[in-house]
């Protein structure tokens, strides 16, 4: 049995409102995927119907080929890292790491030792006697990750948390993550709404909205092949562009963007009105006459790269560009648009 | 740990709260519930004096004497009370009447009075006279004075304009005191012009106070100009030198046998009983003067006190304690009266 | 678990005495016939009990304890003390009798209830959480006895006569009656219905107090004279004050000689009269006890007007009376409405000022206390009088709830809102001042009369100092058995410290589990719990001890007279001290730490006890305080549930100060003031050294308005 969690046609309705609505997906073991969406998408409700703090209206929830569908979370063998750590303020460092394995069953010594351990392990030496409040940001979240994996869950469920570090300690403490899921081989469930964090960590990403899954793919297959729309303009910075197509093979299929004819897979998409996601680093700007026809409206100079928006009157549509450094442009400039076909896919309209 | 300690401080702190709050008494002898229907500082005397005696434990609730009754009915099933000591006679004898009471003879009875018998006799031994006090009132002297009127000396002179707003009597239906009143006046001038003198008074009253010696007390105090209350009661309030002057109505009054009965169903019967032969001995008697209640005792032995109310010179009316201490009575007297006198208001 | 609970219930059958509340050792070392167990006591209606349990071994837990419930209750109410209790079921013969339940009962009963809660959990009710649904199940229980029964019992003595007899013909000439209804007053001459007189004392006295209070906020906010603090500490005092004394103290300086009227009278020549006794006595006591409330949520409404909207108007050319008119008012409003109706339903519920202060103005609360402590003994008028009361209390308790309960109403954005609010218009300062500080002033006499009065010979007359009324109440006297108290005070006032003390953990208990299970639990018929919960705050006290008297003088379940009776009337009254502060402070506490706990495989009671108690224990502590200083405090309900044996505090000094010994009222409310006081002062002293930080204390406003 490879698979750590399976949801099988799992919803979770308030009234009429339906927060999750009939999903399934599975996680194989020792992977680290990634709920994404924006908020209010059903993402959180769904990492703690996997936690048992919620339970499904419908459906059924296997963890380690077991079903928990009515188990309560004390029953279930997975841990929490929450968003705004939990940490227990009035226990220490060390007895909040102890916790769990207390409850368990498990001697005061033994429990103590084991803790210590796991605290070493997120780098937390030294500090077992102090209370959370006393901590920084950085090391309560390693405390909560502590307290979590001590347990040895089969399933770690992580909710946001990265949320309340600042912008530099973010990207360390998320490659801690994941070093330590790979180093003790985890299957963990991250939560998160910010792409650049889930493209980062994840093994795989389930793309959530309005409680459904919209896509469930590796990282790479949703930057470069977004199944729609949503999917589409939620991961990267991508241009939605107007575009027709008409298939001329097996795979290949003739789309006009505009007045350009490219050459593209049509992935399944049918003939007619279709968008083609366009990412920004592979767009060309040359010299006007060549490709689209367009001009320059915004030009931004950022140190490592520069960015433009370029108007494309002939699509009634603003592009956003990345380019590199070398290639000044001044705003209102005439340019000509041409793409890398790499960084572009076709997606189904609407 | 933390919450170890928290606990562990709570329980002491539980510990100390719980020994601060035990009374360091010595263990008791044996237990006994009086229900006294006295004033506070004479029940508090006796049943301290009687704790100090024999080392029985007595818990004591003072309460007028209707309430005592009503409490009595109340608990029939189950009695929570061992002896009822003191209040107006008139409840005693109801009491004694619907079974509520336990007949007793003590031996000390032959010693007493012929009031204090005779009222024995008619509760057929279920109740014993310990005190009698004449129902009269009192005026407040410097009032009366700085308006410059006339001392009431008569029942009819209490209705009289001036005193509008003036008089201060118990309310019947809770105190024994004013239900002596009020038996008093339909004996002294037949119901129905009792009734209309009440309602005349009833113009003129200010206040019916819950507790029958509370109009005394404002007497004395000069919230009301005349308070009608026991003898005795007023007495007590001008030997605490208020200015207040007691007054037998020239007509004629009533008076109270002040009783004592045994509940029926006592827990503690053998110590309640203990407690009602000593409370007829002479030296319990005089702890009333002493405590500023100055009714006649009922113990031929007991001296009377100098300042009681001289019975030579108060027109005792011939009370038919036989009639007004009837339950049926009593519930159709305080019914008329309370219709047709205390809710017409002023 | 479940085994624990089956062992119970054949404990209370099989080992524990049945009948009797006396301690179990003494009714089984007395070796009296009711003290034996259920099925030893020779009573054949008690054997089939047995059924239940059996039922219960064998795994029908859910059946077990309805069908054992529903037993205990059946042969409880159809068979009673002097045989059988219900007369209309027209059973003949031999009355079987039997007396109260007791604890072999009450341990039968709690584990019925819990073989319920154990057998619906499996059937995966409450996310098949046992705990929840126990905890549940008991306080429903305990309200379904404790505050419905009584209730109900009112109900079923209003449509009887004195005697018992079931006359329903009779109820609507009780219910409708002049001396209720009558409207006689309007015309001149005879009084008002009772019913009319209480409605305009609490109309009167709602729209005076939320005016003062408001006048005090104001001065509190928007001047810049030092009185918040002073003002904070004033509006303490009525929390810890017993509630008549007030009444005594306005006798004292008001009264026919009281110490304003004789200097009047000397000064001016003004003539005396006793104006003070009836409605304006009552409602200046009533202002100066009910006043602090209205400020403090007034306090917290003004406070939470942001000033960028004043200043926003006054940019905008609005003037100081404009910007008060235009903006602040209208924002205040609801503030004013909520104050309003806190002191309306205060007054309507108040017993001890109208009985203190009131001469002939009744009103219903004393009304029902006459009508059952009088020679009348009238149950049924006094039952009928509550049913009146209590529809109007519960009447404007809804109305407070459904109106202003969850509506939001001020401008608090949680953010610092820089800016000065506006100043008040110049006329509108003078007026408020005008009121506050003579207003302040009399409650300063007021508490120095309380005080003091009780060590002067006759307060107004002879001020010579005594200790005379200290020693009365509080003396110690040596005696045949060594030392003991003599004082009268002594018996009354522990007494009243024992049962508040025995109290005051069970109501915290209870209060704080209520709070949890309605902030964070979720199950079917939440919504009718948290009504029925609520519901015991708005009953009256004086409703509350009646109803007490009617449900629990007899079998089935017979209290009156016990310590037992008093401590529950203090529990269920205090309860919601409880309450509001658990859900004030688990409103504060992140739901994640209870989720962490129970995804860390802790269950429900461990993360209770292990994660929630500590973080709230200084709300628990707090609550526990309040809850005892109430206890302490309260006349109204107790004063029908005292006894020879147990006499409280108040009691005995509403009988002092009725017989007219001010003196020894007086002395016993200032002992009790600063015993209160002192008890306030040292725990929050201790609870404040303990704190873990960043956690509230319980505001006082939460408090005062339960």
């Amino acid at each position: 049995m490879s698979d750590a969690v399976i949801f099988r046609g799992v919803s979770k309705r308030y009234g009429q409102f339906a927060a999750v609505d009939v999903i399934d997906f599975t996680i194989a073991k020792g992977t680290l995927v990634t709920l994404l969406g924006p908020s209010g998408c059903g993402k959180t409700t769904t990492l703690r119907l996997v936690a048992g703090l919620e339970h499904a209206s419908s459906g059924r929830i296997e963890i380690g080929g077991k079903d928990v569908t009515n188990l309560s979370a004390a029953e279930r063998d997975v841990s929490m890292v929450f968003q705004s750590y939990a940490l227990f303020p009035h226990m220490t460092v060390l007895e909040n790491a102890c916790y769990g394995l207390r409850a368990s069953g498990i001697a005061r010594g033994r429990a103590e030792a084991m803790a210590a351990e796991k605290l070493a392990l997120v780098g937390l030496e030294g500090l077992e006697r102090r209370l959370p409040s006393q901590l920084s940001g950085g090391q309560q979240q390693r405390v909560a990750v502590a307290r979590a994996i001590v347990l040895e869950p089969k399933v770690l469920l992580f909710d946001e948390p990265l949320s309340n570090l600042d912008a530099k300690l973010r990207r360390h403490v998320r490659e801690e993550i994941r070093g330590l899921q790979q180093q003790l081989g985890l299957t963990v469930v991250y939560v998160t709404h910010d792409q650049q964090e889930a493209l980062a960590v994840s093994d795989r990403i389930i793309v959530m909205n309005a409680g459904r899954i919209a896509q469930d793919g590796t990282p790479r297959e949703l930057y470069e092949a977004p199944r729609n729309r949503f999917v589409a303009d939620f991961i990267g910075d991508a241009n939605l562009l107007p575009a027709t197509l008409r298939r001329t093979g097996a795979t290949e299929a003739e789309v006009r963007i505009g007045t350009l004819s490219l050459t593209l897979p049509h992935r399944g998409v049918a003939d007619g009105a279709v968008l083609v996601a366009v990412q920004p680093h592979s767009v060309r700007l040359g010299a006007a006459g060549e490709g689209l026809a367009g001009t320059v409206a915004k030009a931004a100079y950022l140190g490592s790269h520069r960015e433009y928006e370029v108007a494309l009157p002939g699509l009634a549509h603003e592009l956003f560009v990345v380019a590199p450094v070398a290639q000044p442009l001044a705003a209102g400039e005439a340019v000509g648009v041409a793409f890398d076909p790499a960084g572009l896919a076709v997606v189904p309209e609407g | 740990m933390f919450q170890r300690a928290f606990i562990r401080r709570g329980l002491t702190f539980a510990a100390l709260l719980a020994a601060a709050v035990t009374p360091s008494l010595a263990r008791a002898q044996g237990t006994l519930v009086v229900y006294c229907g006295v004033d506070e500082a004479w029940c508090r005397a006796m049943t301290t004096t009687y704790e100090k005696q024999t080392g029985v434990h007595v818990d004591m609730t003072r309460q007028s004497a209707g309430e005592i009754y009503a409490r009595l009915r109340a608990e029939k099933d189950n009695p929570r009370g061992d002896i009822w000591w003191g209040g107006t006679g008139d409840p005693h004898l109801q009491a004694a009447d619907e079974g509520l009471t336990e007949e007793y003879k003590s031996a000390a009875l032959p010693q007493l009075r012929d009031w204090a018998q005779r009222q024995a006799e008619r509760a057929k031994y279920r109740t014993v006279g310990i005190y009698l006090g004449a129902l009269g009132f009192g005026y407040n002297k410097e009032e009366l004075a700085r308006r410059k009127l006339a001392a009431p000396a008569c029942w009819a002179d209490l209705i009289k304009p001036e005193f509008k707003g003036e008089v201060q009597m118990a309310d019947p239906n809770s105190s024994g005191t004013a239900w002596t009143a009020l038996a008093t006046i339909v004996q002294l001038m037949g119901e129905d012009k009792a009734f209309d003198y009440l309602k005349k008074l009833n113009g003129n009253i200010n206040e019916y106070t819950k507790a029958g010696a509370a109009p005394a007390q404002a007497a004395g105090k000069g919230e009301t100009l005349v308070g009608i209350a026991f003898q005795h009661d007023v007495i007590d309030v001008a030997k605490r030198g208020f200015p207040v002057q007691v007054v037998s109505p020239c007509e004629g009054t009533g008076y109270e046998i002040g009783s004592m009965s045994l509940i029926k169903g006592a827990r503690h019967m053998d110590e309640a009983k203990k407690f009602y032969d000593w409370a007829l001995t002479p030296d319990a008697q005089k702890i009333g003067a002493a405590n500023g209640s100055y009714q006649m005792p009922s113990n031929n032995a007991t001296p009377i006190p100098p300042e009681a109310p001289d019975l030579s010179k108060i027109k005792l009316i011939e009370y038919d304690f036989a009639k007004f201490g009837s339950s049926a009575e009593r519930r159709r007297l305080l019914a008329r009266w309370s219709t047709e006198v205390k809710n017409q208001g002023r | 678990m479940t085994r624990l609970w089956l062992l119970l219930g054949a404990v209370g059958l099989v080992l524990l005495p049945w009948y009797g509340l006396e301690t179990p050792a003494a009714s089984v070392l007395g070796l009296r016939a009711e003290a034996a167990p259920a099925l030893f006591a020779g009573r054949w209606w008690l054997w089939p009990l047995v059924v239940p349990l059996g039922m219960a071994f064998a795994g029908w837990l859910v059946p077990a304890g309805v069908a054992g419930l529903a037993w205990m209750a059946g042969q409880g109410l159809v068979i009673g003390l002097r045989g059988w209790g219900i007369s209309w079921l027209g059973l003949a013969g031999a009355a079987p009798a039997q007396a109260a339940m007791g604890w072999g009962a009450a341990a039968f009963a709690l584990a019925c209830l819990m073989w319920i809660a154990i057998g619906l959990a499996r059937r995966g009710w409450c996310r098949g959480d046992v705990f929840v649904l126990g905890a549940l199940l008991l306080i429903t229980g305990l309200i379904a006895l404790f505050v419905a029964w009584p209730v109900l019992s009112i109900l079923s003595s209003a449509v009887r006569d004195n005697a018992g007899a079931f006359t329903p013909g009779a109820l609507p000439d009780k219910l409708f009656n002049r001396a209720i209804w009558g409207l006689d007053c309007l015309g001149g001459g005879r009084g008002c219905g009772v019913a009319w007189n209480t409605l305009a004392q609490a109309l009167v006295v709602g729209v005076l107090a939320t005016l003062l209070g408001l006048a005090f906020a104001l001065v509190a906010v928007r001047t810049q004279l030092p009185l918040k603090p002073l003002v904070r500490v004033l509006s303490l005092l009525p929390v810890i004050t017993p509630p008549f004394v007030i009444g005594l103290a306005l006798i004292l300086l008001f009264g026919r000689v009281g110490v304003v009227t004789n200097f009047l009278a000397n000064s001016f020549d003004i003539p005396r009269t006793r104006w003070i006794y009836g409605m304006p006595g009552i409602t200046i006591a009533q202002l100066l006890a009910f006043t602090p409330i209205a400020f403090l949520v007034l306090l917290g409404v003004l406070e939470g007007v942001a000033p960028s909207l004043e200043e926003a108007a006054s940019t905008l050319r609005a003037g100081r009376w404009q910007v008060f008119r235009t903006v602040t008012w209208p924002l205040i409003r609801p503030g004013l409405a909520n104050a309003f109706l806190i002191s309306f339903i205060e007054s309507l519920a108040d017993f001890a000022n109208p009985l203190m202060i009131g001469g002939n103005f009744n009103v219903l609360s004393t009304d029902i206390f006459f009508a059952v402590v009088g020679a009348a003994h009238d149950q049924s008028r006094a039952a009928v009088l509550s049913i009146v009361l209590l529809v109007f209390t519960l009447t404007a308790f809804l109305a407070q709830r459904a109106w202003i309960g969850g509506r939001s109403y001020t401008t608090v954005t949680g953010k610092g809102d820089a800016g000065l609010s506006a100043p008040l218009p110049l006329g509108l300062k003078a007026a408020c001042l005008g009121v506050v500080v003579p207003w302040l002033v009399l409650t300063v006499v007021v508490y120095g009369i309380i005080l003091g009065g009780g060590f002067v010979k006759t307060f107004g007359r002879d001020y010579t100092p005594t200790l005379d009324y200290f020693l009365t109440a509080f003396s110690i006297d040596r005696g045949v058995g060594g030392w003991f108290l003599s004082g009268s005070g002594w018996r009354s006032f522990i007494t009243t410290m024992q049962l508040a003390a025995i109290a005051t953990p069970v109501t915290a208990f209870l209060g704080l589990l209520t709070a949890w299970l309605l902030s964070r639990q979720d199950f079917a018929g939440k919504w009718a719990f948290e009504f029925a919960t609520m519901m015991s705050f708005a009953i009256p006290g004086t409703v509350v001890g009646i109803s007490y008297i009617l449900a629990f003088n007899v079998p089935p379940v017979e209290l009156t007279g016990t310590g037992l009776i008093i401590i529950i009337s203090f529990v269920f009254r205090n309860m919601p001290v409880g309450i509001r502060a658990g859900l004030a402070n688990l409103a504060q506490i992140d739901r994640s730490l209870d989720e962490a706990s129970m995804t860390l495989r802790a269950g429900t009671a461990r993360t209770l006890r292990l994660v929630l108690v500590p973080i709230l224990r200084p709300a628990i502590v707090t609550a526990m305080v309040y809850g005892f200083v109430r206890a302490v405090t309260t006349v109204s309900a107790v004063i029908f549930l005292v006894s020879g044996e147990y006499n409280l505090a108040t009691v005995y000094i509403v009988g002092r100060a009725d017989v007219g010994e001010y003196g020894v009222a007086l002395v016993y409310s200032a002992v009790l003031i600063v015993t209160m006081a002192a008890v306030l002062v040292g725990i929050s002293a201790m609870v404040g050294r303990q704190r873990i930080g960043r956690r509230g204390t319980l505001p006082a406003a939460e408090l005062a308005t339960t």
